[in-house]
């Protein structure tokens, strides 16, 4: 028998999960439950597949802010296809909006991780009222997820954080697990992870929710701050130590984080519904960077004449220099699609100067030349320049990948030279050489 | 067309003439008789036909119709029937046989007859999965696109996952696959878990020791998601010839299979022959290289024209062959290559541009590791060349079956090297020939495995107590997991608790995960490789001579917490040699016979009793006239007996020596301090009884030193049993632990920690009673102790015609080891006990 326990002991397979020795699991007594009950502020919620717990709280702030038709469609644009008429009109009345942050098992994915705490909230009465699933242990899982599906019902248009890859696909694991409960359906599913992105990585580098209250959404005024916040890291783990007969002091924090993520969701809504609104947009002071990622979004979701203004906008409130080029390269693209060529050309012209961009301006300038103006030695001028201009890159770069992709760029230049020289005649040909020269 | 036709003809009837005139010349210049050591001629066989079962969708005959296969082979027939009538089965047919029409027909059936029904393909490899695509590729042209069939692996793009999700009715992909990408993700998978009918295993065989012991967890885990939405599929495996397919599939499937291992394809007519080297030195017992023997055979068959494939068994091997055979084939300026490479690493393309050559014939020569082995399709080449024996006889046959596919004549050869298993094939070309004795054995009870793929069924459902999960108490693992903190009980099942995703740090070719990096520091620091935690003490500790990919590299750091090892490239004419001490202790007897009164059969009992008597021809025996000693020590006990068991292996590399290319002298020693490794795990073990010792008429150095040769004997042979790598089985002498009842004698023995095998034998202390471990190199055992204590009588048999059937004289590393680490009388020592063994 010894043997046999020793056999235990040496598996790897079982040693623990954490170096802290994890505690054995307890029963709790019923009046415990209640002080959880208490210390969550939470009701026992009822239904056919069970109990659960539910903290109802309505909040004064954030404001609620007049949704754009505008802002809306754009968010709610997949790849330039828009949602279809009906689902427009249950998008645009904020009665329809749900927001949605839930707190998991871990952030793996997959079909062990649960969410233990979902967390709702809807404008109601000029505030935000706020309700929270929390399962005290995996059996009422499916008595929390029959409380949203009808939720959800009630208010089709989902938005979330991260909330497309990560929460929606979590939960719809989730109900496809019951077996019992339908995956509830959408209307819309708005997701403010991209466009916050695009809006503000150029600025803030990360857009984490905690960054946008801090730098966008102006937290002092928010009503919320975050100075005893739970990381969100120990989250899975004071949730794990609860489930064992451990402390359920954190897991209130973890409710109140929720809470102020919810809540933080529903101001950057707002937030992002007035920069993306046409009129709003123009008279609100915006910082220049913000207005290059504005651009880039509105570009991204085919908005090409907003995208242009804005980035024009952005570009004559004084863009840091590092990003010129590349606002000029947007524009130069943007009056391209337009068919204004020579627009296009202009601002290709002004990139030359720009180490990282002269290769695709002179590429760009070659096609304009040759396609458009049908002025064939300037075409061939810009090849030879672009060839010159990859040479000095892959010269002075030690990235072997970079060097890789520069080679293949040169090779694409000689295969437009060698057509261009073809095109040109034996006789026009040595004409060009000098230009290679001169530079 | 039919010109085309009229000229191949031509071509393969020369083609018998010229691989005849091939051989005669080989047979001309072996004097001796010792090199060609097996000529085999294998008859043409005629194809057994079959009509399509009546029942078969309309459209899937035309569509093979449509492909020039209007009739059967009889046993592709007989699958479809015995699919058709819902029985598990394992089909066991040689190369080119026709085995993927086996499952692709009555699958694609019950896919035309009903567009719901889904079916789950498994491969060993991914490019054998991307063999397959193709295959069904061209069916479903033919059947205008009416079903879905895609590849799903870690290649597959992000994007086209969702898709293929929905659309695939045929999903292929790999083990590795289903463990971290399919199962634990089962909701994303609904269509396919909802109406899955057919889970297909090909290349069955491959899946036996760790491999196979994981795939059986793995399997258990996909019948429980199955399970959850409803279904309960039907299998379809195919194997390679092995002595027990049946045992091997009811084993992984745990389910009932209907074995179906009669063949009715046709078979061109084949010659096999067996190359041994010649010998250069026979004292010392060495022979000429192998690998330029091969060089030199294939060059035979190129010159004569004959398009020829080359096996080696390692990726340098494959290099080293290529410019050898490059040089002395220049191609054209301007032309192409017509001898090409082939091995992981090539990119996709690069392969099937060269599979595509051989096919059509511009590429004449192709040098291969076991890539090529499995059945993907290079049309019929005409000759095999083998550097050495490729393992396993299953391996060899399908690696020859790649000459000759349909039909001429081909010619395959086996090139010996000097290792033991190749030189005891070569010399016993009845084992190779007969009835193959090899089985293939898994132990998915192993707890270590078990217990991790239980972590991984848990994430991917709750885990109800009644629930069955192979032979474990599975209440009481779950409780012992929920401990540890991996698992939580609420309402009735076991939930997972923790955030890590239990299948990533599983891997399917390991027992345990645990490995060593390898860091070039010699500039920019570089991962170059890694390796397993067991291999890193001998192989990667401080001032180790690590050998990767033809560069020798110096171990500067080994950071055994951080398990990574810090290398420089270096140039020296030494190579280093851990010496490691190692211990075992008997934790539990699980069965011991006396020995001399029993024959054994290695299959299970209720797998045919092929080889119940084996038989045992009668090789000449050296020292029989010791045989009467035996009797003479008046004692009626026998004096040996052998027995398995639990064991804890205690093992600890204690220093190294520096032993020069070429020379093999000891150029210096190190001491080395590295921690102990403790492992639990099962071994079957062989004791020499004290009157059989003193019967013996060796010195006390010789005799100790003919035990270390005799083990290093019974580890080749016990490795060739088992179709496993030498690295799986691991070996110690070590003192037999007293037993109650037993007399005083030897009694300051008792406590004597039992002792390594390499550190030399000079100094050693005697053994009293020795215990012979053969023990599973891996945590908890994988299964292949309990098989070699059955199969003791034929294991000791043919360990002796290992090495009395060796020509050296005084030991070498085909027979008892090299001369030079063993006393001038070992080997004789050696086959003296093997008589007192065998008899």
């Amino acid at each position: 028998m010894s043997a046999s326990l020793d056999k235990f002991s040496r598996l790897a397979a079982l040693k623990p999960a954490r170096p802290r020795a994890a505690q054995p699991a307890t029963l709790r007594a019923p009046d415990e439950e209640d002080a959880l009950a208490k210390q969550l502020g939470a009701g026992i919620a009822k239904n056919r597949f069970g109990e659960h717990l539910a903290v109802s709280n309505w909040f004064s702030t954030p404001e609620f802010v007049e949704p754009s038709t505008v802002a809306l469609e754009l968010l709610s644009r997949t790849r330039d296809v828009s949602l279809p008429k009906c689902a427009r009109a249950v998008l645009e009345d904020p009665a329809n909006w749900l927001f949605l942050d839930t707190e998991t098992t871990g952030l793996a994915g997959g079909t062990g991780t649960y969410a233990f705490l979902i967390g709702l909230a809807w404008w109601d009465a000029g505030g935000l009222q706020v309700e929270q699933l929390f399962m005290r242990d995996f059996a009422e899982e499916h008595s929390l997820l029959q409380e949203l599906a009808a939720r959800v019902a009630k208010r089709p248009v989902l938005v979330t954080f991260n909330g497309k890859s990560f929460d929606w696909p979590l939960l719809e694991s989730r109900f496809t697990m019951t077996r019992k409960i339908a995956v509830p359906r959408l209307v819309a599913h708005l997701d403010l992870l991209h466009p916050a992105r695009a809006l503000w990585k150029l600025r803030l580098g990360s857009v984490r929710l905690v960054e946008l209250e801090r730098h966008v959404l102006d937290a002092p005024r928010l009503g919320w701050h975050r100075e005893n916040d739970v990381a969100s890291s120990m989250i899975p783990q004071y949730y794990f130590d609860y489930l064992r007969g451990g402390p359920a002091e954190p897991l209130a924090g973890v409710v109140r984080h929720n809470q102020m993520d919810l809540r933080g969701l529903a101001a950057l809504f707002g937030k992002i519904n007035s920069l993306l609104d046409v009129g709003r947009a123009a008279m609100e002071e915006t910082d220049s960077l913000d207005l290059l990622g504005l651009s880039r979004f509105l570009h991204r979701r085919g908005d090409a004449n907003r995208a242009r203004t804005t980035c024009e906008r952005a570009l004559d409130a004084g863009l840091p220099a590092a990003f010129r080029p590349q606002a000029r390269r947007d524009l130069a693209s943007l009056a391209k699609r337009r068919g204004d060529h020579h627009r296009a050309a202009a601002l290709w012209q002004e990139l030359l100067a720009d180490p990282h961009d002269a290769a695709h301006a002179c590429e760009q300038l070659a096609i304009h030349y040759e396609r458009r103006v049908k002025d064939l030695p300037r075409a061939v001028e810009f090849a030879q320049l672009g060839i010159v201009k990859l040479r000095h890159l892959r010269i002075h770069t030690r990235d072997p990948y970079l060097a890789a992709r520069v080679a293949r760029l040169e090779d694409k230049f000689l295969a437009r030279l060698t057509r261009l020289t073809h095109r040109m005649g034996p006789n026009q040909a040595p004409a060009c050489a000098p230009l290679i020269a001169r530079k | 067309m039919s010109e085309s036709l009229a000229v191949q003809q031509v071509r393969t009837s020369t083609a018998i003439t010229r691989v005849h005139e091939v051989l005669d010349a080989f047979a001309a210049r072996d004097t001796t008789g010792e090199i060609l050591t097996a000529v085999r001629h294998f008859p043409a066989r005629e194809a057994q036909w079959a009509e399509f079962p009546a029942w078969v969708n309309a459209d899937l005959r035309s569509a093979y119709a449509a492909k020039g296969i209007r009739q059967l082979y009889s046993h592709q027939a007989d699958a479809a029937e015995s699919v058709h009538a819902g029985k598990n089965i394992v089909i066991v047919t040689p190369t080119a046989s026709g085995k993927t029409l086996c499952y692709n027909l009555p699958v694609l059936h019950a896919i035309l007859e009903n567009s719901d029904a889904r079916a789950l393909y498994l491969f060993p490899t991914k490019a054998l999965a991307q063999d397959q695509l193709a295959e069904l590729h061209d069916l479903n042209q033919r059947l205008d696109n009416r079903f879905g069939v895609f590849t799903y692996d870690g290649d597959t793009p992000g994007d086209a996952r969702k898709a293929i999700r929905e659309k695939s009715h045929i999903v292929l992909t790999n083990p590795d696959m289903l463990h971290t990408g399919i199962l634990p993700h089962h909701t994303k998978w609904t269509r396919l878990f909802e109406n899955l009918r057919f889970i297909v295993i090909d290349e069955l065989h491959t899946y036996r020791g760790v491999f196979g012991s994981h795939l059986c967890n793995v399997l258990r885990r996909l019948r429980r998601i199955a399970q959850f939405y409803g279904r309960d599929p039907q299998f379809i495996c195919c194997s390679a010839t092995i002595a027990n397919p049946g045992e091997l599939a009811s084993r992984l499937l745990e389910a009932e299979v209907h074995v179906l291992s009669a063949n009715g394809a046709p078979a061109a007519e084949k010659t096999f022959v067996f190359y041994n080297p010649p010998v250069v030195n026979r004292a010392l017992g060495i022979r000429r290289s192998y690998i330029n023997e091969t060089s030199r055979v294939a060059q035979e068959f190129l010159k004569h024209d004959l398009q020829t494939i080359v096996f080696s068994n390692s990726r340098l091997q494959t290099e080293i062959l290529l410019t050898y055979l490059q040089q002395a084939n220049p191609h054209l300026p301007g032309k192409p290559e017509t001898i090409r490479g082939y091995r992981g690493g090539y990119l996709p393309n690069e392969r099937r541009e060269i599979e595509r050559g051989l096919r059509d014939g511009r590429i004449r020569g192709v040098v291969s590791t076991s890539a090529l082995e499995l059945g993907i399709d290079v049309g019929s080449l005409d000759t095999v060349v083998m550097a050495g024996y490729p393992g396993t006889i299953a391996a060899t046959w399908q690696r020859a079956g790649r000459a000759g596919r349909r039909s001429g004549s081909s010619c395959a050869v086996l090139v010996a090297s000097s290792a033991p298993l190749d030189q005891f094939i070569v010399r016993h070309p009845d084992y190779f020939f007969g009835n193959t004795p090899e089985h293939a054995f898994i132990q998915p009870d192993n707890l270590e495995i078990l217990i991790n793929h239980l972590k991984c069924a848990a994430f991917e459902l709750p885990i109800a107590p009644r629930e069955k999960f192979g032979e474990v108490d599975v209440p009481d693992l779950c409780a012992r997991l929920a401990e540890a903190g991996f698992l939580h009980p609420a309402g009735e099942n076991y939930h997972w608790t923790h955030e890590a995703y239990p299948a990533d740090t599983v891997s399917l070719r390991s027992v345990t995960s645990d490995n060593f990096v390898i860091i070039d520091i010699t500039g920019a620091p570089q991962v170059i490789g890694e390796v397993d935690f067991p291999s890193a003490l001998t192989s990667v500790h401080e001032k180790a001579i690590y050998i990767h990919g033809g560069q020798q590299y110096h171990v500067e750091h080994l950071d055994f917490k951080e398990r990574k090892a810090y290398v420089k490239q270096v140039d020296v004419d030494y190579y280093t040699d851990a010496i490691r001490y190692t211990q075992v202790q008997v934790l539990e007897i699980a069965d011991t016979t006396p020995g001399g009164d029993s024959v054994s059969s290695l299959g299970a009992q209720h797998a045919a009793p092929l080889h119940a008597r084996s038989p045992i021809p009668d090789e000449p025996v050296i020292l029989s006239e010791a045989k009467d000693l035996n009797s003479s020590t008046g004692n009626n006990r026998p004096a040996h007996s052998h027995s398995h068991g639990d064991v804890l292996v205690r093992s600890q590399v204690i220093g190294f020596k520096k032993i020069k290319f070429f020379t093999n002298e000891n150029v210096g020693a190190g001491k080395l301090e590295l921690p102990e490794n403790e492992m639990h795990t099962t071994s079957s073990w062989i004791t020499l009884e004290r009157p059989l010792l003193q019967s013996l008429p060796f010195t006390v150095s010789e005799r100790q030193s003919g035990m270390f040769g005799l083990l290093h004997a019974l580890e080749s042979v016990a490795t060739l049993l088992l179709m496993c790598d030498r690295r799986d089985l691991g070996t110690a002498i070590g003192e037999r632990p007293p037993s109650p009842g037993e007399s005083d004698q030897g009694k300051s023995e008792q406590f004597t920690p039992v002792r390594m095998e390499e550190v030399a034998a000079e100094n050693a202390r005697e053994f009293f009673e020795p215990n012979l471990y053969l023990f599973d190199a891996y945590p908890g055992g994988i299964g292949f102790s309990e098989p070699l204590f059955r199969v003791h009588d034929l294991l000791v048999h043919k360990t002796r015609e290992l090495i009395s059937g060796c020509t050296c004289k005084q030991g070498c590393p085909s027979c008892v080891g090299p001369a030079g680490d063993l006393a001038p009388r070992a080997k004789e020592a050696a086959l003296a006990i093997l008589d007192r063994l065998c008899a």
